[in-house]
């Protein structure tokens, strides 16, 4: 990067002469770093996965997890500095609780993401701080309303001042991604962290975006294309071993009764056993498809 | 040199995303003396090698109790040590007070992960020089963390930090399956062979520095120092006269 050495690069919250704040760049240098994160929007709930390089055999199974729950119907995985990672955690669940205290209900996902895209962005402001090493997948599900609303965009006004839109259907689920700089989108499927490039080509192929929300993949098989992604997204650093994390959310009347917990133990081997499958199933294509030529 | 630039502070990313400063206090950890952690169904047991500044000076305190029902090992900087000791002694007793019950393994080495977080994010202040083992037990079993001064924290089932740990990873990787249905005795053994691999040929363990930390279900955490070790000393290495000849375990 030609940045190194200009002087531009060693303080937060510098502008170099191109208008560029290059520690944020390096923040997301060490998101490179981390095992890659993945979340999938599915038709009936939202899947997060991850994968959890080992760094050492002493380590012990099935504890130290990284997917974290912050109000009872969300919850964020993230890829880059762990450290970073908990904090961010630490301080979503004081902004959930802080929503639940004043308006007497759970925070909606774009909210709390609006609210931690705020607070990553005040990292980017200061010198006497440095950005977040981190990106975070928020995943949750919005507890489902009909109102009338003021104002849609699009629909004109028809009733009073600003107009109302009539039986607009509110909630459902939602997944959003925010980046050290601060700025987060909402995603049908999001990636991040070193197999983030994989992962993009296999979420590519999915049904998620379609405008009619029936076409989209259901959450069950979300959980399993989840698998397969985290496995396909480690083939890159195959000599390292990982352990796979899974969590999940629905609606109150889906599979996990509203809550964002860790999808169950007899599903979640089901999924890596097609995982596995699948990507043995992957060599024996190509094998086959080089005969057909 | 390239480095430099970006090693002044504990808040500058390098170009390839890493954090100079932090890393330099994690070489503060290696430089400091061998501390071992091992769990079992029953029990945590610390072990670790106490230094002095010469023949007539006093042994370095390397395992701190800090509940009942726990205590840390510590390599690198006491006095950080010290520190983050007083903080989790604080944390464990407002844990008695406020809820009446011992403070959970993971809640305080997590608690002390997010002051080390602070001081890698915000200016004016540097990286805690000192890696943590924390044991002990509590309402949910017997319990070993360890704790970086990046941050990051870790439940593991056995691990080494310090000078030349390697050596001691290395014994407890290959007797790794062991150690689950270990007993008590056998779990302290266990500690101080990997231990003595840790050690330069010209040293070896004796009463004078080595110090273990016991903890177990129904059992409060207790160090053992100086003519209390002799036994466990004396019947881990059977041959104690100079060059010990240590019994090969893996046959």
């Amino acid at each position: 990067m030609t940045s190194i050495g200009t002087g531009y690069d060693l303080s937060n919250s510098v502008f170099s002469p191109d208008g560029r704040n290059f520690q944020v760049e390096y923040a997301l240098k060490a998101v490179e770093n981390g095992g890659t994160a993945i979340g999938i929007r599915c038709r009936d709930g939202v899947v997060l996965a991850l994968e959890k390089l080992s760094t050492s055999k002493l380590q012990k199974n099935g504890a130290n997890k990284r997917i974290a729950t912050v109000d009872r119907n969300m919850g964020v995985a993230y890829a880059g500095l762990l450290p970073d990672g908990k904090h961010f955690v630490s301080r979503a669940r004081d902004e959930a609780a802080s929503w639940r205290n004043t308006y007497k209900g759970p925070i909606p996902v774009a909210s709390l993401a609006n609210r931690m895209g705020s607070y990553v962005q005040a990292y980017t402001l200061y010198s006497s701080v440095r950005p977040f090493g981190i990106t975070a997948i928020i995943a949750g599900w919005d507890a489902e309303t009909d109102v009338d609303v003021d104002g849609v965009v699009g629909s004109g006004p028809s009733v009073g001042s600003g107009g109302r839109s009539k039986g607009v259907k509110q909630g459902g689920p939602y997944l959003y991604m925010i980046e050290p700089s601060g700025s987060y989108w909402g995603y049908y499927g999001a990636a991040t962290g070193k197999g983030r490039q994989a992962a993009k080509a296999e979420l590519e192929k999915l049904e998620l975006g379609s405008k009619d929300s029936a076409e989209w993949i259901s959450l069950e098989e979300g959980v399993k294309e989840a698998a397969r992604i985290i496995y396909v997204a480690h083939e890159d650093s195959k000599d390292k071993d990982f352990e796979l994390e899974l969590c999940w959310v629905s609606a109150v009347n889906g599979p996990t009764g509203g809550r964002f917990e860790e999808v169950p133990h007899a599903l979640k081997e089901e999924a890596e056993r097609l995982a596995r499958k699948a990507i043995e199933g992957d060599d024996d294509e190509e094998e086959e498809g080089k005969m057909e030529e | 040199m390239f480095r430099n630039n970006y090693d002044n502070d504990a808040i500058t990313f390098s170009p390839q995303g890493r954090i100079f400063q932090v890393e330099y206090a994690q070489e503060a950890v290696r430089q400091g003396s061998v501390v071992v952690g091992i769990v079992s169904k029953t029990h945590a047991v610390l072990a670790a090698i106490k230094r002095n500044a010469e023949e007539l000076s006093s042994y370095q305190r390397k395992i701190i109790p800090i509940d009942t029902h726990y205590g840390v090992a510590l390599a690198g900087l006491a006095s950080d040590a010290r520190v983050l000791s007083n903080f989790m002694r604080q944390q464990s007793l407002a844990s008695r007070l406020t809820y009446d019950r011992p403070i959970l393994l993971s809640d305080i080495t997590s608690r002390i992960a997010d002051r080390a977080q602070t001081n890698t994010q915000q200016y004016g202040r540097r990286p805690y020089g000192v890696g943590l083992l924390v044991a002990g037990v509590d309402a949910k079993g017997p319990h070993l963390f360890e704790f970086q001064p990046s941050g990051v924290t870790q439940e593991m089932i056995a691990c080494g930090i310090g000078a030349r740990s390697q050596m001691a990873r290395t014994y407890l990787e290959r007797n790794l399956d062991t150690f689950e249905s270990a007993s008590r005795e056998e779990l302290i053994k266990h500690a101080l062979r990997a231990l003595k691999d840790s050690l330069s040929q010209d040293k070896e363990l004796t009463i004078d520095n080595t110090s273990i930390g016991v903890s177990g279900l129904g059992e409060d955490f207790k160090l053992y120092e100086g003519q209390e070790v002799s036994d466990w000393l004396s019947t881990t290495f059977e041959n104690r006269s100079g060059e010990s000849m240590e019994v090969d375990n893996d046959a």
